[in-house]
């Protein structure tokens, strides 16, 4: 069926820059698939070069059991929904959706039919002769849907699908894409540099940075358990506080307190060797008051409010910055002197490289 | 309104009527002198009349030579679209170097090709090429001298229609050609309407290239004709020439209208990317 097989996929555009260096990756069949990363990092040139637009310099794709790697885009049996729609503005809606399948010599009759089948899926009726110039942007985009959706391909691919509505309506696009895609069930990759929503929408999550894979993982493996400083910095509304600290004979040394490392860490296999670590806490795990071991004295310097939830940036008296999301309503007052407790369980240890140390059992992402 | 104010707005009046009258006296004189019976060169109301189009159907290459005038200056805006939207199109997709020189210095040799410098090799290369007092010849020495400026302008209009638009004909399976023919061609549109009235416009008006290279007076454009209407001392034949001008500007006046009203020279709205 749709399930996308990449072996080795490198692309290096004239001039010697690299896209894609070496990408090993499968999506699976009817899954939900996000690339996500910064620009510039490669994941919009791997979803061209899955349709077929770009030309692989080396690798392999496979969608289903088919090699596509030498293909053309339109024998690939994909269809790509593009960031600014890409809708036709010489023909009407109804038209729009129905080209795939005048490509494919389908009669005029049934190409109507299609159209206004698919179009009322999508909330489209009334709108089948408009030109797409008089639509709004979230009708626009259900069009460019229902063109895709009309050739029934074995996979979708979305170039930020999202980016070109307003801040209101990507939430409503975001809850309606999801639906559809699980109501449909058909392979989907789609592209993003917002990590909330590929948080939201995602089955699964590929993390990209320089042509290459960071990590692989649900959302919630990703946000719980970022494998590196890179992908912990980039996944997160509040970004992960990442304090430096020094890892001496099991006890970590940390913006003025000193505590156990067996009450932050457990660790399963070997102690780690002594030296400076990083030590990376989510805000949204941090609470105001004495909690166990891990309490850091520190004083209120910013207060932002985001709502329901509050951003509180405090000053430990070492300098350091420690960040936490409090309920709206508890927080404390600018200046306050106060003690920030991080979730022990929470905390995530990486080397001097920034590479992840604490071991997969510590932070299982168990309700907290 | 003070009275300076009211100085400076009469004289604008009477400057915008000056320059009015200017333009407008050779239009007036196009229509009302073809119906007098004693055209001259001042415009008048005239004493009405239909003897100058008697006299002029008389004329053995007067209607011919707007047939031919309408083969020559059709065939080159068939070729100057055709050439240079598909020109245009490659340049404006595929990467050549220095493309910006290529086609500045087409423009400025174009100014060049078919003007009076170049006739002489024009004259030798076509004589080469046994096109001398043959349509295609002409046709191709108007469609060489358009093409550079139809190709600049037609690029831009083509540059402005988004890749998304092709790349997503592409993935759902369009060829090359169906990509050309239901997306780029069809947005391209106004531009196509655009050239193809200016090359016929110019082709139309041409004098020097069909004068030179066409001997037989059966195949002689209106333009070439209309030299003719004098007599041999070098006076010009008024009745014959201001009805002859009527005829000879009418074809262009209506395809104008007509291409304005059938294609308008409108763009559909896009959105943002």
């Amino acid at each position: 069926m749709g399930e996308i097989r990449i072996e080795g996929l490198t692309k290096v555009y004239s001039g010697n820059v690299t896209a894609l260096d070496r990408l090993d990756l499968t999506i699976n069949d009817g899954e939900f698939f996000a690339l996500l990363g910064p620009s510039g990092c490669g994941k919009t040139t791997l979803l061209r070069t899955i349709a077929g637009l770009e030309v692989a310099t080396s690798g392999r794709i496979h969608i289903g059991e088919r090699d596509v790697t030498k293909m053309s885009p339109g024998d690939r049996d994909v269809a790509m929904v593009f960031q600014d729609y890409a809708l036709f503005p010489h023909m009407t809606v109804s038209d729009n959706i129905a080209y795939p399948l005048r490509i494919r010599k389908v009669d005029q009759a049934s190409r109507a039919q299609t159209a206004a089948r698919v179009g009322a899926g999508l909330g489209l009726n009334g709108l089948l002769e408009r030109r797409p110039g008089e639509l709004s942007g979230g009708q626009q985009q259900r069009v460019a849907l229902a063109r895709a959706m009309a050739c029934e391909p074995s996979a979708f691919l979305f170039d930020e699908p999202l980016s070109n509505l307003d801040a209101r309506l990507r939430l409503e696009a975001r809850t309606f894409l999801k639906g559809l895609q699980h109501q449909l069930g058909v392979t989907t990759v789609f592209v993003t540099h917002d990590q909330a929503e590929a948080l939201a929408m995602a089955d699964r999550i590929a993390v990209m940075e320089a042509g290459r894979l960071r990590q692989l993982g649900t959302p919630a493996e990703i946000f719980h358990r970022p494998i590196d400083t890179f992908v912990a910095n980039f996944i997160g509304s509040a970004p992960m506080t990442m304090l430096d600290a020094d890892l001496v004979r099991g006890r970590l040394y940390v913006a003025g307190t000193t505590i156990e490392q067996e009450v932050a860490v457990r660790w399963s296999g070997p102690d780690p060797s002594d030296g400076p670590v990083v030590l990376g806490i989510r805000p949204e795990y941090v609470r105001v008051g004495a909690f166990g071991p891990m309490t850091v004295q520190a004083t209120i310097r910013i207060v932002e409010n985001l709502g329901a939830t509050v951003l509180l940036t405090a000053e430990t008296a070492s300098g350091d910055r420690l960040q936490a999301l409090v309920p709206d309503g508890t927080q404390p007052a600018v200046g306050a002197q106060v003690e920030l407790s991080p979730v022990a369980e929470r905390v995530l240890l990486y080397d001097e490289e920034g590479h992840l140390m604490t071991p997969a059992t510590q932070a299982a992402p168990a309700p907290a | 309104m003070s009275p300076q104010a009211f100085l400076r707005r009469v004289g604008f009046v009477l400057f915008l009527a000056v320059v009015t009258a200017f333009w407008a006296l050779p239009m007036l004189w196009l229509v009302t002198a073809p119906f007098d019976a004693h055209p001259g060169l001042t415009v008048r109301w005239p004493e009405w009349t239909l003897d100058n189009f008697r006299r002029l159907s008389e004329s053995p290459y007067a209607f011919s030579s707007l047939r031919n005038s309408v083969l020559l200056a059709g065939g080159a805006m068939i070729l100057v679209t055709v050439f240079g939207a598909l020109a245009a199109y490659a340049l404006s997709r595929v990467h050549v170097p220095g493309r910006g020189a290529i086609l500045y210095g087409m423009l400025l040799l174009s100014s060049i090709v078919t003007g009076t410098a170049a006739m002489v090799p024009i004259f030798q290369l076509m004589f080469t090429l046994g096109l001398i007092d043959d349509r295609t010849g002409v046709i191709l020495v108007l469609t060489g001298g358009l093409l550079p400026a139809a190709i600049f302008v037609l690029k831009d209009f083509m540059d402005a229609t988004p890749r998304s638009y092709e790349e997503s004909a592409r993935v759902f399976g369009a060829s090359p050609t169906q990509v050309l023919r239901h997306v780029v061609l069809p947005i391209a549109r106004p531009g196509l309407a655009t050239i193809a009235v200016w090359a016929l416009v110019n082709a139309w008006g041409d004098f020097l290239t069909a004068y030179i290279l066409l001997r037989d007076p059966t195949k002689t454009p209106a333009g070439v004709v209309m030299y003719t209407f004098y007599s041999e001392g070098g006076q010009a034949n008024l009745p014959l020439i201001s009805a002859f001008s009527v005829l000879y500007a009418l074809p262009v006046v209506v395809l104008y209208i007509f291409v304005s009203r059938r294609y308008g020279f409108r763009f559909h709205g896009g959105i943002k990317s």
